[in-house]
């Protein structure tokens, strides 16, 4: 076999290429592995914690929401709170934990090169993990709630991907911000908390658009995280959950364009971080 | 790029924007806070900035089988260099180009986490330093062995004592295959007898491998034994291009010699937070005449001056000063807080005295490498602050001499009568 032969140049640019981030799978794997088996060491009731964490947030604001809304079916309304919630949980966890990823795991890359985008994919993983705990809850939930069994819960994976899309797209562009200004640890966590009332997490997307005025409807659209929850609200209840199909396609495109404005972002200074961290 | 030519560098660069007006350190609630509302204000202004080269137009080929010895001063771009060749961070101008397999280790047992077991940790390391699962598979039993750990395996790390620790760091890093190593003094881990297995080692993967390795390391004399070709780098630039280890040592000495003359206070190529700096070194005798030449045997005062920018009262600050050979070798280091001593009322500029009742250095020119630690955290390390000659003396009041060929430290010894 000849060998590879590497060029190291002071203009060359990086991009993002798949064939790296197979040829790291091994790192992948193991940074994933070392995250989730090192977060609930020496806790005395371990992997429980994963549960209860999420329970606990569904419990409250479904109970809270289901008084306030009023309506007819209590449990169902619960469980529609439950799923948005399940959706937002993953979308501000994979946020928050890919925005700190590279500051975090600065001393690996600062001694050994390896792709950086492994880190933020890593982090990806773990976050899912915590994700499929939460919607087996769910899917108990759902089943005791006696919902219907339709062809649109195929749908329902594709919006826990837009969603994968949405935190990891805009996590990235803050993750490369993070290297330089530290202010976004403590930035992150104020646009999630402000950010879960601007999304039909506990209220309806019907329900904020009668109560503002028309010329916002477009802007309270751009948050890709309303198209990820109406669409999933959708796939697993059906109705008319998705309030106005072109503010749905809106906000479905936000979505890539913040993963593409995030991906580029983290490239452009991927090579420097090293410089700044 | 030849047949031969394994690593080709061409007109390297680094450069480093530095801040002229540092933010102020002042790790109190009520400067860190001022110290953001002046960071906000100041947010439209431009930052006054110093332009730095670390490197400068840094051109060198090393051929396949090399064993390359980086040698220069601290902050001489050894680190820069070793850093742009693993692609840890891109130079500023010029290229790089190599063919196969590259392996770095700047750090041993890097991304190691305590909490994971010796096991975890190996797979873990090895998937950093760019094994795949197969590779790690394969190796698992021969890094266990080297390490000597095969009880812990399932212990986490933070109960290793740090000898096991850096042993199992080492090991993994060790079983790595590539065409390339570079090393960055990690030898100056762990204690002698694993260093002498770890240059074991380097020399076993270099020597009879055939792998190219560049080596950075500050002890000369471990450099000898593992390289035959030499890079000598001065402010970041090259000294003298790869020649052999020996010239490549001696050209090192003579820049050595050089440098020692400058003021050390005005010296850049200072390591440590620099809160105190050694500002001057002399030598006096036993009638406190200052001398310029010591004698083997005499009594001797090293008087060391510093200033310091705080004051440090009731911290623990302890000088040490070490004596290199012009051979490169560590003949002795004299160090206040091994004899128990620590200085707690540090303020201003002064001086800090050491005696030697009879100085055990034969004949031949050395340097001095001067180091100050507050608590612990070395403030200023100066490598080769000054070069002093000494002259043959009598030192066990015989008139006998030891031959200069039998260089080494002098112990007084007694002999029993039959």
């Amino acid at each position: 076999m000849k060998p590879e032969r590497i060029i190291i140049d002071s203009h060359l640019s990086s991009f993002f290429s798949l064939k790296d981030v197979i040829k790291y799978k091994t790192l992948l794997n193991n940074l994933a592995r070392r995250d989730f088996l090192v977060r609930y060491k020496q806790a005395f009731a371990g992997i429980i914690w994963a549960i209860i964490k999420p329970l606990i947030n569904v419990l409250v604001f479904g109970y809270i929401s289901s008084k306030i809304s009023n309506s007819e079916n209590t449990t169902t309304n619960f469980v529609y709170v439950a799923s948005a919630m399940l959706l937002w949980q993953l979308f501000s966890n994979v946020f928050n934990e890919v925005s700190n990823s590279i500051i975090n795991n600065a001393n690996l890359f600062s001694k050994v090169y390896f792709p950086k985008i492994i880190i933020p994919i890593s982090t990806l993983l773990v976050c899912l993990v915590d994700f499929f705990i939460s919607l087996s809850i769910l899917i108990v939930l759902f089943i005791l709630s006696g919902q219907s069994i339709h062809w649109h819960l195929l749908l329902a994976p594709l919006f826990i991907i837009l969603t994968l899309i949405n935190g990891f797209g805009i996590g990235l562009y803050f993750a490369t911000i993070n290297v330089k200004y530290r202010d976004v640890k403590f930035i992150v966590p104020v646009i999630i908390q402000f950010g879960m009332y601007a999304t039909p997490v506990i209220f309806s997307t019907r329900f904020y658009l009668d109560r503002i005025p028309e010329w916002l409807h477009w802007i309270f659209c751009l948050n890709p995280m309303v198209g990820a929850i109406d669409g999933f609200k959708y796939a697993l209840f059906g109705g008319d959950a998705i309030y106005n199909f072109n503010y749905f396609m809106l906000s479905l495109l936000v979505s890539f364009v913040f993963l593409f404005i995030g991906v580029k972002y983290f490239y452009k200074f991927e090579r420097n971080f090293v410089d700044y961290i | 790029m030849s047949n031969q030519t394994i690593i080709k560098v061409e007109g390297l660069s680094k450069h480093y924007l530095l801040n002229k007006n540092p933010m102020q350190k002042n790790d109190t609630l009520y400067g860190n806070f001022i110290n953001g509302l002046k960071n906000i204000k100041q947010l439209t202004q431009k930052k006054q900035t110093e332009d730095f080269w670390a490197l400068k137009d840094v051109s060198f080929e090393i051929e396949k089988g090399d064993r390359v010895g980086i040698i220069g001063r601290n902050g001489a771009g050894k680190s820069t260099l070793l850093k742009i060749l693993s692609r840890i961070t891109p130079p500023t101008k010029g290229r790089i180009e190599y063919s196969g397999r590259m392996a770095s280790l700047l750090e041993v047992g890097t991304g190691f986490h305590g909490d994971l077991s010796g096991r975890e940790n190996i797979y873990l390391n090895g998937s950093i330093l760019g094994m795949n699962k197969h590779e790690i598979d394969r190796k698992f039993d021969e890094i266990v062995a080297f390490a000597e750990v095969e009880k812990f395996l399932d212990t986490p790390v933070k109960r290793y004592s740090s000898g096991m620790y850096v042993r199992l760091a080492f090991a993994v890093a060790a079983n790595l295959e590539s065409d390339i190593l570079i090393v960055d003094e990690v030898l100056a881990v762990g204690d002698a007898a694993f260093q002498k297995k770890c240059i074991g080692k380097m020399n076993d993967v270099s020597k009879n491998d055939g792998r190219t390795v560049l080596f950075v390391s500050h002890q000369l004399n471990t450099l000898q034994a593992l390289c035959n070709k030499g890079l000598v780098l001065n402010k970041g630039e090259i000294s003298l291009n790869i020649s052999t280890s020996e010239l490549a040592i001696k050209h090192y000495m003579l820049l050595a010699n050089q440098t020692a003359r400058t003021s050390i206070v005005d010296r850049l190529d200072r390591d440590g937070e620099g809160k105190i700096k050694v500002a001057d070194i002399k030598f006096s005798n036993s009638a406190k005449q200052q001398i310029e030449e010591l004698i083997t045997g005499q009594e001797l005062n090293i008087h060391i001056s510093y200033q310091c920018i705080t004051s440090f009262i009731g911290h623990k600050i302890s000088v040490a000063v070490a004596f290199y050979g012009d051979d490169g070798v560590l003949y002795t280091v004299v160090n206040s807080e091994n004899t128990g001593v620590v200085y707690d009322n540090i303020k201003g500029s002064g001086e800090i005295v050491c005696f030697i009742n009879k100085l055990p250095l034969m004949e031949g020119n050395y340097f001095i490498n001067v180091s100050i630690t507050e608590n612990g955290i070395a403030q200023d390390w100066v490598q080769e602050a000054t070069s002093i000659n000494v002259i043959a003396g009598d030192f066990y009041g015989t008139g006998k001499i030891n031959p200069s060929s039998h260089k080494s430290i002098l112990i007084d010894n007694t002999w029993l009568k039959q």
